[in-house]
């Protein structure tokens, strides 16, 4: 049977290429939008068992470092600024700039990575566990999957980094960099929803 | 190389296959969901007897679920190679690694498919003389089959995004949104991972997060899929007639 790619035609001549840099952007919205959906649901599966555990919840809760959360939602918010910063010298064709700030982001992003390391190191070394108890399943469950998300950004950053490099920033590539950065600022903002719900509403 | 080969040949088995997908969704949900009593499933902390008693009562309609579920569950292969063929078209002077990886990822799935079916018909098959233990094992591992396999399914979902999201077309033959949708279950599977460390609560296996939202994911992408495939065929039957008149 014939294969597309035996066809003479195709072999030379790629089909119709008008997409606009930006066409690609609203497509990651839908990543992100389902992704903030199923975190929504999480996050409402928190509270309906906090409200049956108020006590056990504020307990725990407060045995959080309410100032590395801080650190870390610093990091993100200058790491989000960051991304933005690229994103514009991408859009003015600034191949140096854009590569430059994407570094920076990826940079201080990595700060997040340390500091979760320190937070899980010394909650493990106390014996606490997802098993502990119905918040530190929440905590583990919600901070762990914002740190795959976390994760998965920076490995974005740094693809976008290398991309940076071999191809024209204002060309395709800016529907990617700016793809990323929504991406980016997702990681953000579940954080700052994440950040209070488990470090702030159990402090008095 | 055939470019003699009519349309009507090339594309003869295209929607055919496609069209297992909602046949394999449907009789999947009838057989191993309802008959099978695995929508929902059994709560992972029911006891080894209350799991006894289940498949002592419902032994025959698990043993039909069962049989339908292993025969119906094939269908995922047909309906892969459908989407098999339309990548292959997606970037046609690209390299297949994509459109392979998403043929073999989805062929594999029928494996955790059928074999964990053939765990709870086990079950079903001698329930008065298997001892309760036994049984909740059967019913456990059947779930932990299907559930942490998940992977397997993973691939594919996230080939087809690859490929669709690199599609150089204006109108690509799957939109944007679907294949972000498509790369987003796959990797949603994720959670799937602290199932076997729970027996309530939304990450156990009958969890609202981990059986509700990961399962109607899952099918979301078989219908969201087959109806782009279905949409893409005629497209590409009209390429392949343009391209077969200029060569």
């Amino acid at each position: 049977m014939a294969d597309p790619s035996s066809l003479p035609a195709l072999a030379t001549e790629p089909t119709d290429v008008t997409e606009t840099p930006e066409a690609r952007v609203p497509g990651v919205l839908v990543f992100i939008l389902a992704d903030m959906i199923v975190f929504a649901m999480l996050f409402t599966g928190f509270m309906v068992e906090r409200s049956g555990q108020l006590a056990l919840f504020d307990q725990s809760s407060a045995t959080l470092d309410v100032w590395l959360g801080i650190l870390n939602t610093l990091i993100l918010i200058t790491s989000g600024l960051f991304v933005v910063f690229a994103v514009n010298a991408a859009r003015q064709g600034r191949t140096r700039a854009t590569r430059g700030w994407l570094l920076a982001t990826f940079v201080v992003g990595a700060g997040f990575g340390v500091t979760k390391m320190v937070e899980y190191s010394a909650k493990i070394e106390h014996g606490i566990t997802m098993h502990t108890n119905d918040f530190y399943m929440f905590y583990y469950a919600l901070t762990g999957a914002h740190f795959l998300h976390f994760l998965g950004g920076m490995l974005a950053l740094a693809v976008l980094w290398f991309m940076a490099g071999r191809q024209k920033v204002d060309g395709p590539l800016f529907g990617l960099i700016e793809s990323g950065a929504l991406y980016w600022h997702m990681v953000d903002l579940l954080w700052i929803v994440i950040f209070p719900l488990l470090y702030l509403l159990g402090t008095r | 190389m055939n470019t003699n080969m009519s349309n009507a040949a090339y594309f003869k088995y295209w929607r055919a296959c496609a069209a297992m997908g909602p046949v394999f969704l449907t009789a999947f949900i009838v057989c191993w969901g309802v008959l099978g009593y695995n929508i929902p499933p059994i709560p992972a902390d029911f006891t080894a007897e209350q799991m006894a008693e289940h498949f002592r009562t419902n032994y025959n309609e698990v043993r039909a679920g069962m049989a339908g579920a292993m025969l119906f569950g094939v269908l995922y292969l047909p309906w892969t190679l459908a989407i098999t063929k339309v990548m292959e078209w997606i970037n046609p002077n690209e390299n297949n690694m994509v459109s392979t990886l998403q043929m073999w990822g989805g062929g594999l799935t029928v494996v955790p498919l059928v074999t964990s079916s053939v765990f709870w018909l086990t079950a079903a098959y001698r329930p008065d003389v298997l001892d309760a233990v036994t049984l909740q094992m059967l019913y456990d591992q059947g779930w932990l089959l299907i559930d942490m396999f998940y992977a397997i399914t993973t691939i594919p979902m996230v080939a087809i995004g690859i490929a669709g999201l690199t599609d150089q077309r204006k109108q690509p033959l799957f939109p944007r949104w679907a294949c972000w949708y498509s790369i987003w279950a796959g990797l949603s599977f994720l959670f799937e991972l602290l199932m076997p460390f729970f027996k309530s609560g939304l990450f156990a296996r009958q969890g609202w997060l981990n059986f509700w939202v990961e399962f109607i994911v899952w099918f979301a992408y078989i219908v969201i899929v087959t109806y782009y495939v279905f949409k893409a065929i005629p497209r590409l039957e009209q390429e392949r007639s343009a391209l077969l008149a200029k060569a």
